[in-house]
């Protein structure tokens, strides 16, 4: 067995389960942001009558689209979250200003490998890189099996591996690569598939640069995503949960040497070049080419996928002694508390802020545009968010493009999508 | 001679040796300062033909009040207000990420003693804290003047107010406005001019002096002065481009007054304003244990470094009530870089407050909307019923040491404690 079927054997309670079986299996931890919390919860009051919350220590709530609401109606959804939680003893409730939610709930600790990890939010997954089964479920499966029984049934998936070799060329980083996968393999390259990622370059990469891939998991279709548990994983494991609470439950399951694969597939990242995915899709994934030298309004280094310390750090080095182009709002939006205070710490929000940007709260920033973000008609925005569909920040005719933290650096310096590998970097 | 400083300055800028009140004059100001609204001044002009500018020099622009947008209608407003600056060559334009217009002009230099200055915001009387006369227009006027230069005033009288001693540890400028707004009233200074003196005035700091200048206008001011002092030249030279403009304007030692007060600062406690009038005022002892669910520490009242400061002293090593949710909201880019560079930002941010991005934020709704029966506290100047979301909620108005104070306990509290 592999480290998911592993996982999903142990959890429903039987010796081994293989690629088809269905298996109902208890859950360790229900994540949810504010605009799930939301959906859940009134699915939860509206059509289970009578169901009480079978663990609520088990359930998270974290406020990262609105982190302070800019309408009244987002205000009032905030509010009714808040009181579910109270009447429901949710204890996990972390309010606007937390950060993204899956930064924000591996900071506090809540996370352990071994866990299995349900979430209304599509890029659960990401808790693949730190070897849990973690994946998004419906909000009405959320409700009914999850917060009533802390239950869900899972049909083992198929297990696809990705092997990464080679050596990256000067400035692509881990999210061009995970971005190629993703152009590589389709929108609906991976259907209900577990993907492995593994290989020399994996093993290379610190646990948060792996945690691009699991994120993006969902971005071909995927179920989960994960990389096998090494030291790597077990050291940030032991240092993120401390004596925290999930520090008992620290489990490490890893593949058995004699795993199978539905397919295996070979990347040689030495061949890849910086990555764009172009609008109106995240699969629309093109080397940086072909967009360089649209002019950009906006750039945005944030979300679960571009507001990491080193993301930060990124930009930071970039704009030391240099300004961001005078037609370009530059956002950076830290991904949690944590990443908000170091950074501030470290003196690279003081470099950034002289440089011109913009430092927003810890947050999913201008994901869905609720507190930022939105773009009127013939604007176009890059950055690292994760996804970049037409109406999702602003006017639907308004074009984002998702690249690397170094692509965005390079083009909120030159006004236009530039290729990073042309950025002189101090 | 017996001219007051806003006589002086409307006949200066009205080409007249002298005016008195009651007269109306056509005056050129020297400012037109227009913020998020600016759209709306361009449509008027585009619907009135007008295709000139009397002086693109005398326009300063600044996208403060929903920063970043928050929809495509939004978006588009602010594309309007960028591409006419480009198109008329704006140089004082500052974008989204600039701050609140009034602290942003006068940091950067934009205002001068003497200066008249008018603009899309009904707290321009705040320039006065430098001894210009700073008065709120609507938009259509904003765009009239753009188009002729000129506006007509009433030439307002004046009243005088004198401040002596000194504040008890805990108490500030905000408190002493919320003391006199309740005092005199929301119509208690209705289209006058006020001039602050007294022994008091020159320690007091100039971010105090804004403070002062800003929440006048909720008795009802035409303008405020507070006369240019050595503290004034100090602060201002450093950032005028030519310091040979500066030229403080004073009122005549015979100059004639509508009516004088005395207030003495020492026998000031802590005040706050109750729901839903600036003018509702009361000790903060009388409403101490009032449920807070939101503390607002930003706009162009008290979201000045001084304030942040304040506030920071208080909260340094603890932590907010997890019941409050605290938003800190730094006036201008300049003043969230200070803070980052003491350690202010950071003491805030380890207290549990949320710090946004620089702007008006949450004291006009951007931001920290309210839901159905919520409370917040806020050190903004307006209180009135869904300014910050629900019609249902309410706002409580104080000084950020009164709001930093109530944000531990999680409850109106007593700043007094903690000096």
């Amino acid at each position: 067995m592999n480290m998911v079927e592993k996982i999903l054997a142990r959890k429903s309670g039987q010796q081994s389960v293989a690629p088809g079986d269905v298996v109902v299996t208890d859950i360790d931890l229900m994540v949810m942001h504010d605009l799930s919390a939301n959906f859940v919860m009134k699915v939860f009051n509206n059509e289970m009558e009578n169901a009480s919350i079978a663990d609520p220590s088990k359930l998270v709530f974290a406020f990262d689209h609105n982190f302070a609401p800019a309408t009244r109606e987002a205000a009032e959804a905030l509010a009714a979250v808040r009181r579910f939680a109270a009447k429901h003893k949710v204890q996990h409730l972390f309010d606007g200003g937390c950060g993204s939610i899956h930064h924000c709930i591996m900071e506090a600790g809540l996370v352990a490998p071994g866990m299995i990890v349900i979430g209304c939010d599509s890029h659960t997954p990401i808790y693949g890189a730190l070897g849990a089964f973690a994946t998004g479920v419906g909000n009405n499966s959320m409700a009914a099996l999850g917060f009533a029984h802390s239950k869900g049934w899972f049909k083992v998936p198929e297990t696809i591996k990705i092997h990464f070799h080679g050596t990256p060329m000067q400035a692509v980083g881990a999210r061009d690569v995970s971005q190629y996968l993703v152009g590589h393999l389709g929108e609906d390259g991976a259907i209900y598939q577990a993907l492995e990622y593994a290989g020399p370059y994996i093993q290379s990469l610190d646990v948060n640069d792996r945690s691009l891939f699991p994120l993006q998991a969902i971005d071909v279709g995927g179920k989960c995503g994960f990389v096998n548990p090494d030291e790597k994983t077990i050291r940030y494991a032991r240092e993120l949960l401390g004596d925290g609470p999930a520090a008992a439950r620290l489990e490490f399951f890893q593949n058995d040497a004699d795993v199978r694969y539905a397919q295996v597939i070979d990347i040689d990242v030495s061949k890849i070049e910086p990555q764009v995915a172009c609008p109106p899709t995240v699969g629309n994934v093109k080397p940086i080419d072909a967009a360089v030298g649209t002019p950009i309004d906006v750039a945005e280094a944030g979300g679960s996928t571009g507001g990491r310390l080193s993301d930060i750090r990124t930009l930071a080095r970039c704009f030391a002694n240099r300004k961001v182009h005078p037609g370009v709002r530059l956002q950076v939006v830290p991904a949690s508390r944590g990443i908000y205070l170091a950074a501030l710490r470290e003196g690279l929000f003081e470099t950034l802020h002289v440089a011109g940007a913009n430092i927003f709260p810890p947050s999913a920033g201008s994901n869905q545009a609720f507190n930022m973000g939105a773009l009127a008609e013939d604007e176009v925005m890059i950055s690292t968010q994760a996804r970049n569909f037409p109406g999702r920040n602003g006017h639907p005719k308004a074009r984002h493009f998702l690249a690397s933290a170094l692509t965005v650096a390079a083009s909120a310096l030159t006004g236009k999508i530039a290729d990073p590998r042309t950025l002189e970097v101090q | 001679m017996s001219q007051t400083i806003a006589e002086k300055i409307l006949a200066a800028k009205s080409g007249e040796s002298r005016v008195s009140p009651g007269q109306i004059v056509d005056a050129y100001p020297d400012l037109v300062m227009s913020h998020t609204a600016t759209w709306r001044s361009v449509s008027v002009m585009k619907k009135i033909g007008a295709r000139k500018l009397y002086d693109p020099k005398r326009l300063a622009i600044v996208l403060d009040h929903i920063s970043p947008a928050k929809t495509e209608k939004y978006a588009a407003d602010q594309q309007t207000s960028r591409n006419f600056a480009r198109e008329y060559g704006i140089e004082r334009f500052y974008d989204v990420d600039a701050g609140i217009a009034h602290l942003v002009l006068m940091e950067h230099g934009h205002v001068k003693p003497g200066d008249l200055i008018v603009g899309t915001d009904s707290h321009c009387t705040i320039y006065g804290a430098l001894g210009a006369l700073g008065s709120g227009i609507g938009y259509t006027e904003v765009a009239s003047v753009w188009v002729t230069g000129k506006l007509w005033m009433k030439v307002p009288t004046t009243i005088k107010l004198t401040l002596n001693g000194r504040f008890a540890a805990g108490v500030s400028a905000k408190d002493l406005m919320l003391h006199l707004i309740g005092t005199l009233g929301a119509d208690g200074c209705g289209y006058k001019s006020v001039e602050f003196y007294g022994s008091a005035l020159p320690q007091m700091s100039i971010s105090e002096r804004m403070t002062m200048a800003n929440l006048a206008m909720e008795m009802g001011s035409k303008c405020v002065f507070i006369p240019p002092d050595e503290k004034t030249r100090e602060w201002l030279l450093p950032r005028l481009k030519d310091s040979s403009t500066y030229e403080p304007v004073y009122a005549d030692k015979d100059a004639l007054y509508e009516r004088s007060l005395d207030i003495d600062l020492a026998a000031l406690t802590p005040m706050v304003a109750c729901p839903h009038q600036v003018e509702n005022t009361k000790p903060v002892t009388e409403v101490l244990g009032t449920r807070i669910d939101q503390a607002f520490l930003g706009s162009c009242a008290n979201g000045k470094y001084e304030d942040l400061v304040i506030a920071a002293r208080i909260l340094k090593g603890q932590k907010i009530d997890p019941r409050v949710r605290l938003i800190v909201t730094p006036g201008s880019k300049q003043i969230m870089l200070e803070a980052m560079r003491t350690g202010i930002l950071a003491t805030l941010m380890e207290s549990g407050a949320l710090v946004t991005n620089p702007g008006c934020g949450a004291c006009a709704g951007d931001g920290g909307m309210l839901a159905d029966g919520e409370v917040s506290l806020s050190t903004a100047n307006r209180n009135f019923v869904g300014r910050m979301g629900s019609n249902k909620s309410s706002i409580y108005l104080s000084s950020p040491a009164t709001l930093a104070a109530s944000a531990l306990k999680g409850v109106i509290a007593d700043p007094r404690e903690f000096y």
